[in-house]
């Protein structure tokens, strides 16, 4: 067995070329393999993120009539005591803020804006001090400076401010009803834009103080939300009931992100289909490549195999030579192949392939930044390697038994 | 029940109240809240609509009964036959061509009426006006010549759409000639005022009236009425649901 | 003296057999793949062309001058004369047909609650001309023009607890800019091949909506088909001068490229299949070439035989590539048939992504059938032949430079 070993070895590096064309061939199959797993899975991810951290955080406390009327977005289905409920999940050593959510007509004065106009539009209003604990507004500032509690002030997402032609010191009215029903007006200064990685927020997005709102909209201290972070390895549906228990009789509901965004779950889910379609083409492409590559290696060398065999070799040996030597290409293939997918998922995870631009006034379902980046998916990169391997291995089978089969003049005949 | 007729009637058969016959101290209450007792009215009129697209005339009939019951009948070609019903508690919609009812409760009531400056919602309020607002005389001031108190009514509810209303009411008639709709912190909001009148054996009726949505730019309602009589012989079917449908 | 170096190719290629069918089914499988991807690309694409120019643009439009100005307002009395379009039309070269259409955001009234719909008003006799009704109805029946009657998109539909025979009630903005209702019965509800028109609309005929939204004899829009052999862009100035003469106003009649949203959409869809193809390309790329070289590295032997025997560099060199030519020509044209062959197959059966797309506002339809574009079958060809052809010259390169005697001595 050993000497098997060094043979296969001493072949692989006595033929340095052949060596390298085939193992090239796994290694370009694998990284490509590696490398479109990275950027798809990298999409999933990071648009699962967007969604968390700009959407619907880890869970929300609602009222318990609030999710089946949440388009009308009513202020009386709300939750009266905020902040004992944040302190209560703090004491847990779980992060919490509290929101208000509410709709009402943006009024777009001619002094800035150039001509009157209004829209419908959805405010926002945040604890400017909690909620980045929650949310990852928090590095998404392109200009201007953050909300201070309690001012006039509004921030603005980057694609909504373009689309209404908003700069950052332009005022703005909002016209809405308050807390009952009666009307309210507030006049409000854009202190900041936001780019926010998630398009959907960032097409959409006013947000504004919480105690401002809540002074405006006669809310008593009362929310619509409060938003809870959970830690990325957290079993969200447990907790969730956690929370729901420290929550007990005040007609509170709490809701996983995952309850939240079930429409665009089950689209997710039905994109990994379509995503492994594409994925399974790369691994047949790759896989042709790489046993065409590892046949037409073995059958050159028919005749080597003709001389082995007239010098006494036995037949199992033969095929174990060719077969460690195969698997030999197959690792080096394979390795070569997780080094070039690591590097090109470096820049894949680090940089990443911008096309943002494109996005701009579309939904298509992916909840993405700008820029398409990869994930570190060594599952993927183990699994590959085998197959790699494995590949190699087995494809080096069926020609040596062939060979094996012909008597040896027709071997050493053999071209 | 005491029955109070508005002045401008129909539509504004309840926003009106909520306007004009505003009270501050027990006298001016009185003096305006017997000026708009009417038994029944009925009305014709037109609505004239203006807006950034243009303006558009709206023809309609008028009934009502009391402070809380109201029924418009649409006669212009374009919503012909569609009819608003008030009743104590209510809001109905009527369309010749739909085969039910609707009525209209929560947001639906924002929406604005044939695209008027006038809100479903202006219609329906104001019921318990005096006990949702509290009242404060802040002097007087002449309106396009005539004596009126100016009043300030604060609401006391959050559950009115607005939170202060000022109110100009005739010093010797007790009309009220004008008034704005403000926020809680003070933006104006509406503004109406009365441009005609009729004398009813010396109560005043407005029967031309200017409403203006500040928050839309450049549009204005202005309603008439022609033909107005006041207590009168009213079918008292008339403001049933069944009837409504005819 | 090259038809003897082909000669000496094709022997070469039918000698070894095996060899050349190794290398010919690498080449084959990646022109194989790179044309079934195209294909599919292309019926995507095509396909959200038609869906849009089907259901939202026509290939050419025609709108009230100020409509998109104050669309954000639903300006529903932003209407064009359809009498005076239709003259217009009727009597255009390069118009195939057409369709008035009304879409008026309405609310439904359901059980004392309002539910947000699309309604759409449609020449249902028309329409049978410009598209395939019939087909995209999954029970019932169309509504009669003249009656008051809608068909429902079937996930509305689903999603309202709604079935046929209901009668709804719609309420919408009229375009006297009043508001109006109107009770209709469901006959029918249908499956576009778009999810987002299924989730969301409900068709009406054309005289009832323009009944009910005080229309008179104006529409909202004019939706334009054109004959095969006018390109919309070329066609549009022509249909607006014949239009705007007859009618006597100014329109906003642009072909479907410039309504930027929805195309806009199609070329970012273009770009990230055209992404997904460059990585098939690329793979595809490094199979044949790694193959070819194998091949050429594997005989540098023979290649020593051949120097000995006193063929030249340059020979050597041609010699491998007609080699490789003529292996890449019969794998690229098998490749290229099978791909083409898939296609077909598939273009037939289709490939169905309802499960992947539903909930998604895009503009594809549920079923893809891959289509062959012949530009670019006949591109991926020359291009697997250029590739593997191409790939020849680095090893054999190497090996005519090589002594003879090393070549021999080569492992």
């Amino acid at each position: 067995m050993k000497f098997l070993i060094s043979l296969a070895f001493k072949n692989l590096t006595r033929y340095k070329r052949r060596t390298l064309i085939t193992a090239g061939a796994i290694a370009f199959g694998l990284m490509m393999y590696i490398f479109i797993d990275s950027m798809l899975a990298g999409a999933e991810i990071e648009s699962v993120r967007n969604l968390k951290w700009f959407e619907t955080a880890s869970a929300r406390i609602l009222n318990d009539e609030y999710w089946e009327n949440r388009f009308q977005k009513p202020l009386d289905l709300s939750i009266s005591n905020p902040d004992r409920i944040i302190q209560t999940l703090e004491n847990n050593g779980i992060r919490a803020t509290k929101r208000i959510v509410f709709s009402g007509d943006l009024i777009l004065n001619a002094d800035d804006f150039g001509e009157d106009g209004n829209l419908a539009a959805t405010i926002t209003a945040i604890d400017p001090v909690r909620d980045f604990r929650v949310f990852g507004f928090g590095t998404t500032l392109i200009e201007g400076r953050f909300l201070e509690p309690g001012e006039d002030a509004v921030l603005l997402g980057s694609w909504f401010a373009e689309d209404i032609g908003a700069e950052v010191g332009y005022w703005i009215t909002f016209v809405t009803r308050g807390n009952g029903g009666f009307y309210e007006a507030m006049d409000l200064e854009v202190v900041g834009i936001l780019n926010c990685p998630n398009p959907n927020v960032n097409r959409a997005l006013l947000m504004m103080p919480i105690s401002t709102a809540d002074e405006y909209l006669d809310m008593d201290g009362a929310v619509t939300e409060i938003n809870v972070a959970l830690p990325d390895n957290a079993d969200v549906p447990m907790e969730v009931e956690r929370i729901q228990e420290m929550l007990n009789g005040d007609n509170l509901t709490v809701m996983s992100w995952e309850a939240m965004a079930v429409d665009y779950l089950a689209l997710a889910e039905a994109k990994r289909g379509g995503t492994s379609t594409i994925l399974f083409l790369i691994f047949i492409i790759a896989a042709v490549g790489i046993s065409n590559t590892m046949l037409m290696a073995i059958f050159e060398r028919i005749r080597e195999l003709g001389m082995m065999r007239s010098l006494g070799m036995s037949d199992t040996k033969i095929r174990l030579a060719f077969m460690i030597e195969a698997a030999g290409i197959g690792i080096i293939g394979s390795a070569m192949g997780i080094v070039l997918g690591i590097l090109a998922n470096l820049y894949l995870v680090n940089v990443g392939i911008d096309y943002g631009f494109l996005l701009r006034d579309m939904d298509i379902g992916y909840r993405l930044q700008a820029i398409f980046r990869g994930v570190w998916n060594p599952g993927t990169m183990i699994k590959a390697f085998f197959i790699g391997v494995i590949i190699s291995t087995l494809v080096a089978w069926f020609p040596t038994k062939r060979a094996l089969k012909m008597d040896i003049p027709a071997c050493l005949r053999h071209q | 029940m005491k029955n109070r007729l508005l002045i401008v009637m129909t539509i504004l058969t309840v926003l009106a109240p909520s306007l004009l016959s505003a009270l501050t101290g027990e006298e001016i209450v009185r003096k305006a809240d017997d000026m708009q007792i009417f038994e029944t009215s009925e009305a014709t009129g037109e609505m004239i609509i203006k807006d950034r697209f243009g303006t558009k005339v709206s023809t309609f009939n008028s009934w009502s009964r009391g402070s809380e019951e109201s029924l418009i009948e649409f006669t212009s070609r374009a919503e012909r036959g569609q009819k608003v019903l008030r009743t104590e508690d209510e809001l109905y919609l009527f369309y010749p061509d739909a085969e039910e009812l609707i009525r209209m409760q929560g947001s639906m009531l924002r929406q604005s009426m044939l695209g008027s400056d006038v809100s479903y919602e202006d219609m329906t309020g104001g019921k318990d006006r005096v006990s949702q607002y509290d009242v404060e005389l802040l002097g007087e001031e002449n309106v396009k010549g005539h004596d009126c108190y100016v009043l300030m009514m604060t609401a006391n509810v959050r559950t009115v759409p607005y939170p202060k209303e000022k109110v100009w009411i005739d010093k010797e008639t007790f009309l009220g000639w004008k008034a704005e709709y403000y926020t809680k912190s003070g933006r104006l909001l509406k503004e109406i005022e009365i441009l005609k009148v009729e004398d009813f054996d010396g109560r005043l009726v407005a029967t031309e009236t200017r409403i203006s949505d500040k928050m839309k730019t450049d549009t204005e309602t202005i309603m008439i009425l022609h033909d107005l009589k006041i207590d009168i012989p009213i079918d008292d079917n008339m403001f049933s649901l069944e009837e409504l449908s005819w | 003296m090259n038809t003897k170096l082909i000669k000496t190719a094709l022997r070469n290629i039918s000698r070894n057999k095996r060899r050349s069918i190794l290398s010919g089914t690498a080449i084959a499988v990646a022109a194989m793949s790179i044309v079934a991807l195209f294909s599919l690309i292309e019926g995507m694409t095509d396909d959200m062309a038609f869906n849009l120019k089907t259901y939202y643009t026509g290939e050419v439009r025609v709108k009230h001058i100020d409509y998109e100005t104050y669309e954000r307002y639903n300006p529903m009395h932003l209407t064009v004369d359809w009498e005076s379009v239709d003259r217009a039309l009727g009597d255009e070269k390069t118009v195939s047909t057409y369709v008035p259409r009304i879409t008026f955001p309405s609310n439904l009234y359901i059980g004392g609650s309002n539910f947000g719909a699309m309604g759409v008003g449609a020449d249902f006799e028309l329409e049978a001309d410009f598209q395939d009704l019939a087909s995209s109805l999954k029970a019932g029946r169309l509504p009669q023009n003249g009656t008051n009657e809608m068909m429902m998109g079937a996930i509305l539909a689903r999603d309202l607890k709604l079935k046929i025979g209901d009668r709804v009630t719609v309420m919408s903005t009229t375009a006297a800019r009043g508001t109006n209702a109107i009770t209709l019965e469901i006959v029918g509800l249908f499956a576009f091949p778009v999810g987002a028109l299924n989730s969301k609309y409900f068709w009406i005929p054309l005289d009832r909506a323009q009944y009910f939204l005080r229309m008179d004899g104006g529409v909202q829009e004019v939706l334009i088909k054109l004959k095969d052999d006018v390109t919309s862009r070329g066609a549009a100035p022509g249909i607006k001068a014949a239009v705007e003469n007859i009618a006597g106003t100014e329109m906003d009649i642009r072909p479907w490229e410039e309504l930027s949203t929805t195309y806009g959409m199609l070329k970012m869809a273009q770009m990230i299949y055209n992404f997904i193809a460059m990585f098939f390309f690329l793979l595809g790329s490094t199979v044949i070439i790694n193959t070819t070289m194998m091949v050429i590295f594997e005989r540098m032997r023979e290649i020593g035989t051949l120097g000995a025997l006193g063929m030249h560099g340059k020979e050597l060199i041609r010699l491998f590539f007609f080699e490789g030519t003529i292996i890449s020509m019969i794998g690229s044209a098998v490749g290229v048939a099978i791909g083409i062959g898939l296609t077909l197959w598939l273009g037939e059966i289709g490939i169905d992504y309802t499960d992947a797309l539903s909930g998604m506002d895009f503009e594809m339809s549920a079923i893809v059938f891959p289509k062959l574009s012949v530009a670019k079958t006949v591109f991926v060809y020359f291009y697997s032949v250029a590739i593997a052809s191409a790939a020849t010259f680095i090893p054999s390169r190497h090996a005519a430079k090589i002594e003879p005697v090393d070549a021999l001595r080569y492992v």
